[in-house]
């Protein structure tokens, strides 16, 4: 009898089994239950067209973008605030997943693990970060193009703008939304979930390590004939710079000194720095995941230029370099950024206050002022401060090739050393054109409103 | 003014009950089933005793099981450290007339009855010497004084009284019917307070009844009544026309376990029926592959009429009371070979009918009994081994099995397909909370079988994440229990059969729970004694009946007949003769 006893021991472990099981279960239930129950079939919070039944997303001056009426969904009045906050707020089918009606659901319902969806149905608020009326200059700066601007404070980390276009109006979808390649994209937040070639708004990283790993770069001097031919590959510059320091070549933008000292830097070097910045990691802003940046190391010479300067198989996400323009500005660490400034649940209980953190050294704190200084430089040689009026602006223009027979992509990134207005940003237009002249003045038109207010 | 009517008046009324109960649910919960819970788990008790053997350098042993094993080996229940005597050497087994035998177990030294060699067995009486190789042992039976001692201190432990948690489980069928009520609104039916009625009478009659035998053990129907009325709410949830049913199905499995633990009482009569059991339940699989319906994609139902049934949740407790078997038999019959034949045959049978998880259960259940009878470890794995094997092939033949278990670990990828029924579990589960959305307030039970295979869902939903893992955490208890309780079991039929059905349950709680949230496949089984569904209730309440064997505590469980009974009055009278 006694060896029976000993081996009953087999019905414990069946119920340990049940219990761990149910260990795992509760770890899933504390981690993902939110997710879980921000479904659209969740007949507690949404109704049977799938749309979320209570809870009212604001801006942060407390505009009202989207609240639901008699268990109907609206959103503002103005059809381009509408579009310009679609990615933001979120759509009624559920297909802008990144939305903060489809990915807040939980926190916009006043959803939480005691209460579950209990009393869900008088509805919570939540304000968003950004500001409806920067991210209506935005999107007419965009004027119709693809592409995603966004500007957030690198200090405190709220996103104030915030825009991915194409965009359409919520309430009337168009009908050939998924046919016409004019709304290509459409449901995709550009600048949390895309990556793109960067093209010289990559020289910043570039820039970073030579600084740290070439000792004499600042006495050096670079001669641009106009293309350089590294390996197999001729490297072209946007014109013919002739002799030029570091400076002059950072401002002038210049492919041919560029893709020289990546060359001399290696792509152990290069990737290194890259991977510092950021730029191949994914930052999770309350939650959402962005997409991570991606780059090909295994390179001959000739392409390691072109990888060098932005080109070949560089990929970088928009929130990912908008963060690294922040570390630069910040001292080497930013602010991680974020979207929900503040929710109330259904009984008017606010939430706790955000807690700001930090990422990782992304660059070194001297590198960072020095860069910062060559890219204030960058404002006076090449874009012009007069277009950026009251801003101590750093910044670098992209103009990224895509292709044959394509306008390239326009970039604008950079930040402001302003005390009263600590802000990173970053302007992508799609075949756009020429960094500074284009995505440029999309940046300098935001920037103006943030900075130099708006007539209310 | 009904309750009806005052609610249509104020429905403001509804809202602030719904909001109070939440909260209240959980503690009636807790307090029910912790007096329970806390009373199974309890130190072991005193074991009953038997006879005792003295030994050659004095001092005596006591017989605690009706089945002894005598050696020098760590697990023998009599251990005899002297070289002579084997590890394994003898056993001496009493039977339900209370009369001893004492076997050989082919021991090296040889075992003496009063001077002469016994070969294979020979029957014992109390005063006999036995000598196992060289070592001399008197068999006595207890002294008067010494069974005295045990029995006040055996009585002094008699389990907690229960009438506290079955009061709190009345107040708990009280306001959860009112509840549901209140979410029926107007299409609530006197259906509904009837059957909660009907389900408190039937549990205090129970209780009462069994009282007026002397019965004090009460714990585990109080997890059993406990569980039947969530059931009887989920039911209410999702198949308001299926109430009376559902009670009907606990009063029968209530049936079933008062007339099979009455059956398990006598020992001999239990072994003259494993025959008859191992027939049934291939019988039962049997006429369901043949007569079945097929539902959900598995043929496991009966229709005659309006009713349908089940067979494959009686054939479980036709399988264990066939696969358990007295120690006196296992050394009689080493090998596995009629228990594997059995299982094959049953298994095969639940494969040909698609019904997987039934089969994984019965696969499961089969391990444990085989590693309790034989030990044997290489065997068993062997077997595991085989039946991957076997497992790989029927894929490969049929691989079209497997789509059925596609979205394992990946169903919100296809949530609206076949991941349709873990996602809306998941979903439901989370809006729950911890207190639930009150009961009948919840969506979930609008999706096929939400209260049956989704029940885990429901419970989350409706009744808050709390109760649902005490609901689940009550299962676990029962099997703990069974493990404990084993130590002083009178045979070990008694304890396989209870361990076995005590794995079963929790088992059949695991493929339940973790296959409605993607933890493991969907199987597509029950939830014992909480799924709506007359078979499986019955089941349920049946392999109870398995645990309830195992509890000798004094005079706690109606299956056990009582020591101080016949046979003991038999014994005594033996004695003085």
């Amino acid at each position: 009898m006694k060896k029976i006893e000993n081996r009953a021991f087999v019905c414990l472990l069946l119920a340990l089994a049940l219990a761990a099981g149910m260990v795992f279960f509760l770890f899933r239930y504390l981690t993902q239950g939110g997710d879980w129950a921000s479904s659209a079939f969740n007949r507690h919070l949404y109704n049977t067209r799938g749309q979320l039944t209570a809870g009212t997303v604001l801006d942060r001056d407390g505009d009202v973008l989207s609240s639901a009426q008699d268990g109907k969904r609206t959103y503002y009045d103005s059809e381009t605030v509408r579009k310009a906050t679609l990615h933001a707020v979120g759509d009624l089918q559920g297909n802008i997943g990144a939305g903060a009606l489809n990915a807040f659901a939980d926190r916009l319902t006043g959803w939480n693990l005691v209460n579950g969806a209990f009393g869900a149905d008088r509805g919570g608020d939540l304000t968003l970060t950004i500001d409806a009326r920067y991210n209506y200059e935005a999107y007419q700066a965009l004027n119709g193009h693809a592409g995603t601007v966004a500007v957030y404070n690198y200090k405190t980390g709220e996103i104030l703008c915030m825009v991915s276009a194409p965009s359409y109006d919520p309430l009337h979808v168009p009908e050939d939304i998924e046919t016409n390649d004019r709304w290509k994209g459409a449901y995709v937040n550009r600048f949390l979930s895309s990556a793109f070639t960067p093209g010289s708004v990559y020289k910043t990283v570039t820039l970073t390590a030579a600084l740290e790993t070439i000792p004499d770069l600042e006495e050096r001097t670079w001669d641009c004939a106009g293309a350089v031919k590294i390996g197999e590959e001729t490297i072209v510059c946007s014109g013919v710079h002739g002799e030029q320091d570091i400076a002059a070549a950072f401002a002038n933008s210049c492919n041919a000194a560029f893709a020289q000292i990546a060359v001399e830097l290696g792509a152990e070097t290069l990737r290194t720095y890259t991977e510092q910045a950021g730029l191949t990691a994914s930052y999770s802003v309350d939650g959402l995941a962005t997409a991570k940046g991606s780059f090909d190391w295994a390179l001959d010479d000739g392409r390691l230029g072109w990888a060098g300067v932005g080109q070949d198989k560089d990929l970088v996400n928009p929130c990912a370099l908008m963060v690294y323009m922040g570390a630069v500005a910040n001292g080497g660490k930013a602010a991680e950024p974020y979207l929900i400034l503040k929710t109330k649940n259904g009984l008017g209980v606010p939430s706790l206050p955000h807690w700001t953190r930090k990422t990782a050294a992304l660059i070194d704190r001297g590198t960072a002022e020095r860069l910062a200084e060559l890219m204030a430089g960058n404002v006076e040689k090449t874009y012009g401060s007069s277009r950026f009026p009251n801003m101590d602006l750093c910044a670098k223009s992209g103009t990224a090739e895509v292709g044959e027979g394509q306008a390239p992509h326009a970039w604008f990134a950079g930040f402001l050393r302003n005390e009263d207005a600590p802000y990173a940003f970053v302007a992508l237009v799609e075949n756009g054109g020429g960094g500074s002249s284009v995505a440029g003045s999309v940046a300098a038109r935001v920037l103006d409103v943030i900075v130099n207010g708006y007539e209310k | 003014m009904t309750l009806p009517e005052l609610l249509a008046a104020y429905p403001a009324v509804g809202v602030f009950y719904t909001s109070f109960v939440r909260f209240l649910f959980p503690v009636l919960a807790g307090a029910i089933l912790w007096r329970a819970v806390r009373s199974l788990l309890r130190a072991p008790h005193t074991p009953e005793t038997w006879g005792q053997l003295s030994l050659p350098g004095g001092g005596s042993v006591p017989l605690i099981h009706w089945e002894n094993i005598l050696g020098r080996g760590k697990s023998a229940d009599v251990r005899l450290n002297y070289p002579s005597v084997s590890r394994q050497h003898a056993a001496l087994c009493r039977n339900e007339a209370g009369e001893w035998t004492l076997y050989d177990l082919d021991s090296k030294g040889g075992v003496l009855l009063n001077g002469e060699r016994v070969e294979y067995s020979a029957p014992a009486r109390m005063g006999d010497t036995i000598d196992l190789g060289g070592v001399p042992l008197l068999f006595l039976p207890q002294t008067v004084e010494e069974r005295e001692t045990l029995e006040a201190k055996r009585r002094a432990e008699r389990p907690a009284a229960m009438w506290p948690s079955f009061l709190w489980l009345t107040v708990f069928q009280l306001l959860a019917c009112v509840q549901l009520m209140i979410a029926a609104g107007e299409e609530a039916s006197p259906s509904l307070p009837l059957a909660f009625l009907g389900l408190t009478a039937v549990m205090w009659l129970y209780a009462g009844a069994l009282r007026l035998f002397r019965c004090v053990g009460f714990e585990m129907e109080t997890i059993a009544f406990f569980l039947s009325t969530l059931s009887l709410s989920v039911t209410a949830s999702s198949a308001p026309g299926s109430l009376y049913k559902q009670l009907l199905a606990i009063v029968l499995g209530l049936v079933l376990f008062l007339t099979l633990g009455i059956f398990l009482r006598d020992l001999g009569r239990v072994q003259r029926n494993r025959w008859v059991m191992a027939a049934a339940s291939i019988g039962l699989l049997a006429v369901t592959l043949v007569l079945g319906n097929r539902k959900y994609g598995a043929v496991n139902w009966i229709s005659l009429g309006a009713l349908s049934f089940q067979p494959s949740e009686i054939a479980k407790i036709c399988y264990i009371f066939a696969g358990s078997a007295t120690l006196e038999r296992l050394f009689r019959k080493r090998n596995l070979t009629l228990f594997i034949v059995l299982t094959g045959l049953c298994v095969g049978l639940l494969g040909l009918m698609s019904d997987f998880g039934t089969a994984a259960i019965f696969f499961v259940t089969f391990l444990v009994l085989a590693y309790l009878r034989s030990g044997d470890f290489a065997t068993l794995s062997l077997i595991c081994g085989g039946a991957v094997f076997g497992a790989g092939i029927i894929v490969k033949f049929k691989p079209y099995i497997l789509d059925r278990f596609a979205a394992w670990g990946h169903a919100w990828a296809d949530a609206s397909g076949r991941g349709y029924q873990q996602t809306r579990t998941m979903s439901a589960a989370a809006s729950g909370g911890l207190l639930g959305m009150g009961a009948g307030e919840g969506w979930l039970h609008r999706v096929p079988a939400a209260d049956t295979d989704l029940v885990f869902g429901m419970l989350c939903e409706e009744w808050g994440l709390i109760t649902a893992l005490f609901a689940v955490g009550s299962i676990a208890a029962l099997a703990f229990f069974t493990v404990r309780a084993c130590r002083a079991a009178r045979s070990s039929f008694y304890c396989l059969a209870a361990c076995a059905a005590g794995s079963l349950l929790v088992f059949q709680t695991c493929l339940n729970v973790f296959g409605s949230v993607d933890i493991l496949p969907l199987t597509g089984v029950t939830f014992p004694f909480v799924s709506n569904g007359g078979s499986a209730m019955m089941s349920a309440w049946g392999l109870l009946a398995f645990l309830k064997a195992t509890d000798t505590r004094e005079n706690s469980s109606f299956a056990i007949r009582r020591s101080g009974g016949r046979a003991r009055r038999k014994e005594v009278r033996d004695e003085e003769n």
